[in-house]
């Protein structure tokens, strides 16, 4: 399964070392440290409001956007401080993507769905490059064939499923290297949840995933790594086949079969 | 596993709850009857007032845009239209001296008795009446002389010619031919005396006076000489200027405070501070308005009286509030998931608002804008008070021209002295409002459905 998890720090993406988040007073998210390696996928899994969306969301920084809401520790990207103040936040998000829990595709055309991002950094020089980045983007999330003779249709009339993974194209048409995903599938039929998980398969080779859901079956199936967040914390964090059938803490092995949550 | 006993027992048994249910459900029913009943009664009521108020209206004003005049053919009598050459500009004149002669011989003309020619005509429709010239030149309205002398001064080859015209009669021959007057009162209760009833019997009958649409109306000033000639166009012009004003002041402001405050402001105090007086803002009565403009923008500012651009920005003043309250609660209901969406994207604050909010929030600003502005258009009292309610004869040509605004005109119509012909007139210039006022709000839903999407 996992080919590139080879423990080489050269080749970690993602280092985050005592990140807390402060809502106001109240501690979220309170002191983690984690490793993420080039092109694994790591699913986040714990009971609500055990602080794992909050702590996804401070990879890209989407907790600027939220009052109060305040971040400490150190978190760096691909070797870049992501709080350095000299790194602009558009360019840590044009380099780390983000799919949310919602579908929520713009209220235009599928093809300006797609195309906003490129043209907002400026990707694509001419219209028919945009043309090859629009159409490869949705090749690659699997959407392809069946919006091609539709793309001057809003994206909103797509199916939920269908917009989800216009969301993903959306998302990997500006080539980031890292797709953050927060509960990606959970508004999602079974059937589109499976389309998903078998694009999230295909995409880690191309991108480091990291991904929060609340289906533990979900995360044994498609993460290399799963990490087991308790009350702001992190319990325990491993290959996915051993945290699971090899638990090392209590908290983690009542968790998964089912004691609480 | 053994059944554990139930640790709480039941307060109510199931049969008991089904008769307290039966036996509440009539009144149920009867309080839900009483309501819808209620509410129907409210809905008929103010149907009924609202079809009161218009029947009221359109059967005054209607009749109102129909005026009495009367087809004269107009001999301009070069005996009496003596004047000199029109001036035309020779190559080498400067503009100044061309226009100094062109003045002098508009003074020319304004010296011509027009009025002769009108009764010339009228000796000759009412053969009879020869020894009465005085009394006949009060059968047309004043003001039409100087519609003669336009004619002139626009085509001086009209002199030695005969036109057929159609020039309006006084205002009581118009309110004694629609009958807006009690003919069985005695002459000295009437305005017109025993001799020009005859005429206007007289003429009448042979078909020279009757009832033509009333381009007087919307062409014309106000007139305080000639009555059947007062017209709206200076106030329309006025109340026209002053929406300029407030469309290119208050809806731009209105919004970029707005977008300002929802989207970038901190929540703070002072954020706080400045919301509450803005809602505060929009219940203060317009009148207030109205002082504050008269002693800021006349009193300090030294902007002219009665002037459109006073009365526009005291108006801007007033929608205001209301342009930011309507903004910031249709980009409150723009859903988090599409600025989130640009944001992740690596959008700047301000593009994922330009690209995607408020594209979505034209509708409904659009909306707000238009709705302030219909308020601004309908309302008179603060323009009371920075000296928009006197008299002004001319159309104004600048937002600084004196001038007067159609709710204004309304009011001032409403007391003049002449009830019998100027009931009439106002309701038609509440009609010409009321259109205006409906124009603006059917533009406002044409809008919405036309840039309105789903999301």
């Amino acid at each position: 399964m996992s080919n590139v998890a080879q423990d080489n720090a050269t080749n970690l993406k993602i280092i985050a070392r005592d990140v807390k988040v402060f809502y106001g007073q109240a501690e979220a998210v309170k002191g983690i440290s984690m490793d993420i390696a080039q092109n694994e996928v790591v699913a986040f899994i714990g009971p609500s409001g055990c602080g794992k969306s909050t702590f996804l969301r401070c990879f890209n920084r989407m907790n600027d956007t939220i009052e109060h809401c305040r971040v400490t520790g150190l978190i760096e990207m691909a070797g870049l401080n992501i709080h350095d103040p000299a790194l602009d936040v558009v360019q840590l998000r044009a380099q780390v993507g983000m799919v949310f829990q919602k579908p929520n595709p713009f209220p235009k055309s599928i093809y300006e769905n797609i195309a906003y991002g490129p043209k907002l950094h400026g990707l694509a020089e001419r219209k028919a490059d945009l043309d090859d980045i629009v159409e490869s983007s949705l090749r690659r999330a699997g959407l392809w064939n069946e919006v091609k003779d539709r793309l001057d249709q809003p994206g909103t009339g797509l199916s939920g499923g269908q917009q989800q993974r216009l969301c993903i194209a959306r998302t990997i048409a500006v080539s980031p290297e890292v797709i953050l995903m927060d509960e990606p599938c959970s508004a999602l039929d079974p059937i589109a949840t499976s389309i998903i998980e078998e694009l999230i398969d295909e995409l880690k080779q191309n991108f480091t995933i990291v991904m929060v859901t609340h289906n533990m079956q979900q995360a044994a199936r498609v993460s290399d790594k799963t990490a087991f967040f308790h009350l702001g914390e992190l319990v325990e964090m491993g290959p996915t086949n051993e945290l699971f059938t090899n638990p090392q803490n209590k908290r983690t092995e009542d968790y998964i079969t089912g004691r609480y949550g | 596993m053994k059944v554990a006993e139930p640790l709480i027992k039941p307060v109510i048994t199931a049969g008991t709850v089904q008769q307290k249910v039966n036996a509440s459900l009539a009144r149920r029913h009867r309080k839900e009857r009483v309501f819808k009943s209620f509410g129907l009664a409210a809905v008929l009521a103010s149907l009924a007032l609202v079809l009161i108020l218009f029947i009221n209206i359109f059967s005054k004003g209607l009749p109102a845009f129909w005026q009495s005049a009367i087809t004269l053919d107009i001999y301009f009598d070069p005996q009496v239209v003596n004047i000199s050459e029109k001036p035309v500009q020779a190559a080498n004149e400067s503009d100044n001296a061309f226009r100094q002669r062109d003045i002098e011989w508009q003074t020319e003309v304004g010296f011509i008795n027009f009025n002769r020619l009108i009764t010339d005509s009228l000796e000759k429709v009412l053969p009879d009446a020869r020894q009465h010239r005085r009394d006949l030149q009060r059968i047309v309205t004043s003001g039409e002389r100087f519609a003669l002398r336009d004619m002139v001064v626009q085509d001086p080859g009209i002199i030695g010619q005969t036109r057929t015209l159609h020039l309006l009669t006084d205002a009581n021959i118009d309110v004694w031919l629609k009958g807006n007057i009690d003919r069985s009162l005695p002459d000295a209760m009437q305005q017109l005396s025993p001799k020009m009833r005859e005429w206007v019997q007289q003429l009448s009958e042979q078909g020279l006076i009757q009832n033509r649409f009333s381009f007087a109306l919307f062409m014309n000033a106000d007139s305080r000489s000639s009555l059947a000639s007062a017209g709206l166009a200076g106030a329309f012009m006025g109340s026209l200027y002053m929406m300029l004003v407030v469309i290119v002041l208050a809806v731009p402001m209105g919004v970029a405070a707005a977008i300002y405050l929802e989207e970038f402001a901190p929540k703070n105090r002072f954020t706080d501070f400045v919301e509450v007086n803005i809602n505060n803002l929009a219940a203060v009565p317009s009148i207030v308005f109205g002082l504050l403009g008269a002693s800021v923008f006349i009193g300090w500012f030294n902007l002219p009286m009665s002037a459109p651009i006073v009365g526009g920005l005291v108006l801007s003043l007033m929608t205001l509030p209301t342009v930011i309250i309507a903004t910031r609660s249709t980009l409150k209901a723009i859903p988090p998931s599409i600025r989130q969406a640009a944001l992740g994207l690596g959008a700047s604050k301000m593009q994922a608002i330009f690209h995607h909010v408020l594209p979505l929030a034209i509708p409904g600003i659009l909306t707000g804008a238009i709705l302030g502005v219909a308020q601004a258009l309908g309302e008179a009292a603060p323009l009371l008070l920075i000296g928009m309610k006197s008299f002004v004869a001319s159309v104004p040509g600048s937002p600084f021209d004196q001038s007067t605004a159609l709710p204004v005109q309304i009011f001032l119509w409403q007391g003049n002295e002449l009830r019998n012909f100027f009931e009439a007139r106002t309701s038609a210039a509440i009609i010409v409002l009321l259109a205006l006022m409906i124009s603006l709000n059917a533009l406002a839903i044409w809008l919405r459905k036309k840039y309105e999407k789903r999301w």
